[in-house]
């Protein structure tokens, strides 16, 4: 019965556990287009002091800076584009959370793809061995 | 050929093992990140001077030297732990000393020159923290090193402690 009481508790607790934000309700564009488009670049930028969060889910001093740089790029109406190579020229490729397939990361793109094919290669084999 | 099959992916994993080994036991730390302006010219700015509200410091206090351009703020503990090296640094007559202030109180940051020694030849500020995004700082105190023809040839992030103040004399010496 007691069991059954501290379950119920940690699915309430579990229902209640939103995702938590660090957007501050004073950032909030008014415009909903423009919103949308802001969170999007948050979600796919990391951030810098913390490193595992994006600056979406920050709270650093510094996170909130480069919230506000971008919505005010977004404001003056730049592109996407635009604003992810004015923080990389500044942070590099590693400000994306989603790196570029370029020279320095074609290993980290390529090799999960040639680790399965030479799963598949070996399991193949071994398969033929057995038969 | 088939007694030699299933020798592959053992030496496969063997192989992928002793690098992860390598990467793990090697002295590196892997939240440091190297700076986008390595080898690259240094980002340009204009600002105030802490302590000559006349005074413009940009780029050009910059130039046809070499430069150890420090973000400090008085309300960093590192940066007073650092402040003894950077002292030291400031000894050597070859490079010249910027401190860009950071997100600080104009008068606490005054005063905390005073009380500690003022090493820098300029004190520009950064109420915003704009240049230091311009610079791609992420964490106070920051330390950058730029030679004669304006390139970045060293950024650390962190205090300075006595084996990157060696660090340091030995990138001056060879930027010479």
């Amino acid at each position: 019965m007691k069991n059954n009481h501290i379950l119920i508790l940690i699915l309430i607790f579990q229902v209640l556990c939103f995702n938590s934000y660090a957007v501050e309700p004073d950032e909030i564009f008014k415009n909903s287009a423009q919103e949308t488009k802001a969170r999007i670049i948050f979600k796919n930028i990391r951030c810098m002091v913390c490193q595992n969060q994006s600056i979406d889910d920050s709270s650093a001093p510094l996170a909130k800076d480069l919230r506000v740089i971008i919505r005010n790029k977004i404001k003056n109406g730049e592109s996407e584009k635009e604003i992810y190579k004015f923080l990389t020229t500044r942070y590099g490729d590693y400000i994306l959370l989603k790196p570029p397939f370029n020279k320095n990361t074609f290993a980290l793109w390529l090799l999960p793809f040639i680790f399965f094919i030479f799963g598949l290669f070996f399991i193949f084999h071994h398969n033929k061995k057995f038969k | 050929m088939r007694n030699k099959i299933p020798k592959l992916p053992l030496i496969f994993f063997l192989i992928v093992l002793s690098v992860f080994l390598y990467l793990l036991l090697i002295e590196r730390n892997p939240s440091d990140v190297p700076s986008a302006f390595l080898n690259k010219n240094f980002p340009k700015f204009e600002t105030k001077s802490l302590f000559d509200k006349e005074k413009v410091i940009s780029q050009n206090n910059l130039k046809d030297r070499i430069v150890l351009v420090n973000f400090f703020a008085s309300w960093c503990k590192p940066c007073r732990d650092e402040h003894i090296y950077i002292k030291k640094i400031s000894d050597n007559e070859k490079i010249k000393l910027i401190g860009i202030n950071y997100k600080d109180n104009k008068s606490k940051a005054q005063k905390w020159l005073k009380k500690y020694e003022n090493p820098y030849s300029e004190v520009a500020i950064d109420k915003n923290g704009k240049i230091a995004i311009d610079w791609g700082v992420y964490g106070i105190p920051e330390t950058f090193i730029i030679n004669s023809k304006g390139i970045v040839k060293f950024r650390h992030v962190g205090p300075i402690n006595e084996d990157i103040y060696k660090k340091i004399i030995f990138i001056i010496k060879s930027s010479e």
